[in-house]
Formats: C-alpha cells, structure tokens, sequence
C-alpha cells in the first residue's frame, strides 16, 4: 500500500509531456514525408 | 550515494553580471557591423532577384556576379561572424565576466576584423573579387581579397581566446562549480570555430595567396575545395549554435518557464562539436577523385547530427509544455495557447524554430549520398540555406537583438518597438516563404543555383523556371522591405528608445533539477574525440588527393574572377 502511495506520488512529480511526445512524432513523419518524396523523384528520373 | 557526491559537481544559481558601459561599447561595435552588413546585404539580394526576374538590368556596367559576392561574403561572412562574436562577449561578459585586459585583447580582435573586412569589402568594389562566397579555385581573386579574409579569421580567434580566458579565470575563482551553461555553450562554439577554420586558414594561407600573388603557378583545385568544406559545413554550425543558446537558455526565461535540462543542453552542444567538422564530404559528393567509400563515411557522421538538432526540438516542445501546464493548459495542445505570442522577444525565434522543421528535412535530402545528385548546385540548395541562415539564424538573432541592444544601451523595448517587430518578423516570414519555396521548387525543377539571368537559348525546360524566379523576386521584395524595416528598429532601439532598464533574460534550473555530471567540463576529452573523429574521416582521403590530384590548375580571371 504504502509502496503504491510513493509511486503514485513519484508519477505526480513528472511532468506531462504527452503534447511534446505527439509533437516530436509529427515532426519525424513529415521528416520521413518529405524525404520519400524526394526519393520518389530521384527514383523516376 | 559518496559515489553520487564524486561524480557530480554543485549546482550554482544563474550568474548575471552588470555589464559595465566600456564593455557595451565593445558588444555593440560588432553588433552594429552586423546590421550595417543587413542593409548592405540584403540590398545586394534585392538586385540578384531583379534582374533574375529578366525585367530589369543593372546599372553602370555592374556585374551580376560582383554584386552576388557582396551579398555572400557580406551576409554569409561579415554579417554573422560579427553578431556571433558580439553575441559571445554579452554571454560571457554577463556569466563569467570581462577584465580591463581581456576587454583590450578583445577590442584587438574587433579591429583586426575591420582591417580585414574593408581590404576584402575594397577588392570586391573594385571588381577584383567576384569569386562568390566560396571562392572555389580556379576562379582567381585579387591577393588583398584572400589576405583580408584571413585577417578577418585571424581576429575571430583572438575573440575567441579572449572568450577561453574568461571562462579559465572564473573557473580559477569558482573551484569546483559547473561553469555556466551558456559560458559553457559559447565556449563550445569557440573550439569548434577556431578548429573548422584551421581548415579554410590553411588552404588561404598555403595555396591562395601564393598562386594569387603568382609565386605558385597551379593551384590543387580539389584540396582547395576539401579543405574550404572542412570549414564550410561546421561554418554553418558556428551560425546556428548561437540560436540554439537562445532557444536553450534564453527563450524558457522569456516565456516564464525553467530551463528542461542543463545536462541535455550541454550534451547536445558536444555531440555538435564532435560531429559538425568531420562531414565536409557531403557538400561534394558530385566531386570526382574523392572516393566513393569516404563520402560514405561522412555522410553517415552528417546523419549522427540529427540526434541533436532532434534532441532540441525534444526540450523546447517539452519547455513550452511544462510552462504552458503550469499555466493552467489543458489537453493535448492547450500550451500552444498559453505562448507569448505577443511577445517579439518570444515570436521572432519561434518563427525561426518552425523554419527549422522544413530546413532540416531538406537538409537530410541534400546529404543523402546520390539523392544529392537531384539536387546539386540547383537553386533549391540557396532556398535551403535561405531557410536555415537566412530565417532560422536571422530571426533568432533580430529576437536576441530586441531585448540585447536596449539592455547594452540602458533603453527600453518599448510597446511600440515590440509591435513593430511583431510586423517586421511577420513580413520576413511572409517574403521567405514565397522567395525560398520558389527556390525549392524551381530546384526540383533543374534550375542552377548562383547564375545570372539566362534563357538558355530558349530550351522547353527553361519556360518553366521564369515564373518562379518572378515569385522570388516578388519575395525578395518583401524581404527587403522587412530589412528596412529591422535597420529603422536597430536604430530606434540604440538612440532613441526611451532610457530605462531591460532584462537581460537567462533561464534558470528547475528547484529540483539533477545536478549535471561533472564530466561535462572534461574539455580534453571532448577536443580529443573531435580531433580523432576528424583524423579517421580526413586523413586517407586527404592523403589521396594530394597523391593522385591531376596537375593543379593556372588562375581564370573569366568570366568571373578578378
């Protein structure tokens, strides 16, 4: 019980960085994009 | 926990020094030759994006390719390593402090540039040096164009000793503290500078100026290029790491936050120097004689440099999250909302950290090995580096400047001036994204980069570049018009703003935060695996070059040269 309170506290501390963890997702999607694109390109010519 | 004890050092409170007015006298010298070099400039674009349009001539004989030096050299060279140098001495003036003979050294420094500025900024006038930025060999330059740049080099470093100095006299007096972050930061960028430059010193000193001079007949085309690279690409490290300062240390104290991580900071600074120098290969992977296996290498040592930039990207989310939490956001994106975004000190680095998402997307496109050959020597290579020099870099330093040049002239950043600038970074984003999307596309398209106004004799392809180059010029415009705009704010903010007080903004450590290992300030082992990576990525490559080059090249003075 006592162990669960302590982690619960622990969790508490963190922050939440849920929108920064979406955000640095997005970002390697559109570095993955564009650089298909461009290889895409390189390939058809 | 003994263990813990050893291996960390104390944590300090955030230095903040009074900057006395002989020492702003010195920091604004080089900031105000930053910004005389913005309007010289930018002025200089202005024209390269007329007559690209095909509408328009320039006048009195000048040559396109005169005018498209001064705009490299100026911008590229004068206008940043100036600001940078300035920006260096506020952050170490303010966390470490000056001494009266540091300040001298310093002012030695400031004037060796000059002297070395106005020799190459005369040949270039005189039309004896419209060899661009790069003044690749056989293009020849008069000697004085050569001699001023080094000089130009040459006072770099001794700011940059000066700025070593500083940080080994306050560690003397503070044994046993971490030194702090951004002295730590300029310091890295320092090192990094003075051994990228080494590079460029060594090529100017040993086979320019004597082939220029006519004592050495031919010239080691592909060594000279190699060796410019060897700067060129750390170069454009030396511009951006500054930025990255204000983004670590300065933005999250602007926004009202704590710094994410001191160590993370500190370890994305190093992982830079280690891996911003041994990369010069992948500016030339369309160059013949080097081989194949060496540009391999380097193009893989170009990738471990995104670790940082994306470790950086990682903080600031997580810094504008935090805050913005703290705050009182909610949801998944409620902290966009909570962002200064009236604030320009805040806006105008933003804009430039957004401009950095597309700037280094392309920058892994351009040094993908043979996936640069779709892009090489293609404008979309100037839009790239419009994109990181010329919005990332500048908008982070005009942000810096809004609150720097009001507080190193005892004057405020009034309301007024902040929406000005509110406008000002509005039109620059406006202008760039119409001129360097142009300039991607137009690339994409096949069109070459650095050359005048042509049709080519009338080829199908061509047709289709004219509408582009016009929609550069109308972005150029714009842009010119948003300089004109940041000379008018300059001004106001050094001799007219109102008298008063202005935060000189350094972010803090959160209350709790770990401390940062004490390893960090082992300098040796960071200069000493920088030289090792160096050693492994240059040394047989170089070797073969000077072995089995074909006989150097005699001077060309046409069609562009002296």
């Amino acid at each position: 019980m006592r162990k669960q309170e302590v982690k619960k506290a622990s969790e508490k501390d963190k922050p939440d960085l849920k929108g920064t963890f979406v955000s640095v997702m997005l970002l390697g999607v559109f570095i993955i994009i564009t650089w298909f694109g461009a290889f895409a390109l390189f390939i058809s010519r | 926990m003994q263990l813990a004890k050893k291996e960390t050092v104390s944590k300090t409170s955030v230095q903040a020094l009074p900057i006395s007015k002989p020492e702003s006298r010195l920091y604004m010298s080089f900031i105000s030759v930053a910004f005389i070099s913005l309007l010289i400039g930018g002025l200089m674009g202005l024209l390269q994006v007329l007559v690209r349009s095909g509408t328009f001539t320039l006048p009195a004989g000048i040559d396109y390719y005169q005018v498209l030096t001064v705009h490299g050299v100026i911008l590229g060279l004068v206008l940043t390593t100036y600001f940078i140098i300035g920006f260096h001495f506020s952050l170490m003036g303010k966390t470490v402090g000056i001494s009266l003979k540091q300040r001298k050294v310093a002012w030695i420094a400031f004037w060796i540039m000059v002297i070395g500025t106005v020799m190459t900024a005369v040949t270039i006038l005189y039309g004896e040096a419209s060899v661009l930025y790069t003044f690749y060999a056989p293009l020849r330059a008069h000697p004085a164009f050569y001699i001023g740049l080094a000089l130009v080099i040459v006072g770099s470093w001794v700011a940059g000793f000066v700025n070593w100095h500083q940080l080994k006299v306050w560690k003397k007096a503070h044994p046993g503290e971490k030194s702090p972050l951004l002295a730590f930061m300029v310091t890295i960028n320092t090192v990094m500078w003075f051994i990228a430059s080494l590079g460029v010193a060594v090529a100017v000193l040993i086979q320019f100026i004597p082939w220029s001079l006519g004592y050495a007949e031919t010239i080691n085309v592909l060594l000279s290029r190699t060796l410019f690279w060897y700067f060129g690409h750390p170069l454009v490290y030396f511009w951006l790491l500054p930025a990255y300062m204000a983004w670590y240390a300065i933005i999250p104290k602007i926004i009202g936050g704590k710094l994410f991580s001191d160590s993370l900071a500190r370890m994305s600074f190093v992982l830079f120097l280690f891996f911003s120098i041994p990369v010069g290969f992948h500016h030339q992977l369309t160059e013949p004689g080097i081989d194949p296996t060496w540009k391999f290498i380097q193009v893989t040592l170009t990738m471990m440099v995104v670790i940082p930039s994306l470790m950086t990207a990682f903080s600031l989310f997580a810094t504008f999250e935090i805050t913005g939490r703290r705050k009182g956001a909610k949801g998944l994106f409620g902290w966009f909302k909570k962002l200064p975004w009236k604030d320009v000190r805040f806006l105008a680095p933003f804009i430039g950290m957004l401009a950095f998402i597309p700037g280094g997307a392309g920058g892994i496109i351009n040094a993908s090995h043979q996936m640069n050959s779709l892009i090489h020597n293609t404008i979309w290579v100037t839009g790239h580096f419009h994109l990181t020099v010329a919005t990332t870099v500048m908008l982070t330093f005009f942000g810096i400047s809004y609150w720097l040049i009001p507080h190193l002239r005892g004057r405020k950043l009034t309301p007024q001036i902040n929406r000005l600038g509110i406008i000002q970074a509005i039109i620059w984003t406006v202008g760039m994204t119409i001129m360097s999307g142009a300039m991607h596309i137009q690339g994409l398209l096949g069109a070459p980069r650095r050359s005048s106004y042509s049709e080519y004799g009338g080829g199908e392809q061509v047709t289709e570049w004219i509408g582009y180059q016009m929609a550069q010029a109308i972005g150029g415009t714009i842009l010119f018009i948003g300089i004109l705009l940041m000379v008018y704010i300059f001004i106001k903010l050094t001799f007219f703003a109102p008298k008063g007080v202005e935060e000189f903004p350094i972010a803090e450590e959160e209350e709790d935060a770990e401390a940062t290992p004490a390893w960090f300030e082992n300098w040796k082992l960071w200069i000493g695996i920088t030289i090792a990576l160096i050693l492994v990525a240059y040394t047989v490559p170089v070797i073969d070059i000077i072995q089995h080059s074909p006989t150097g090249s005699v001077p060309f003075d046409f069609p562009i040269g002296r």
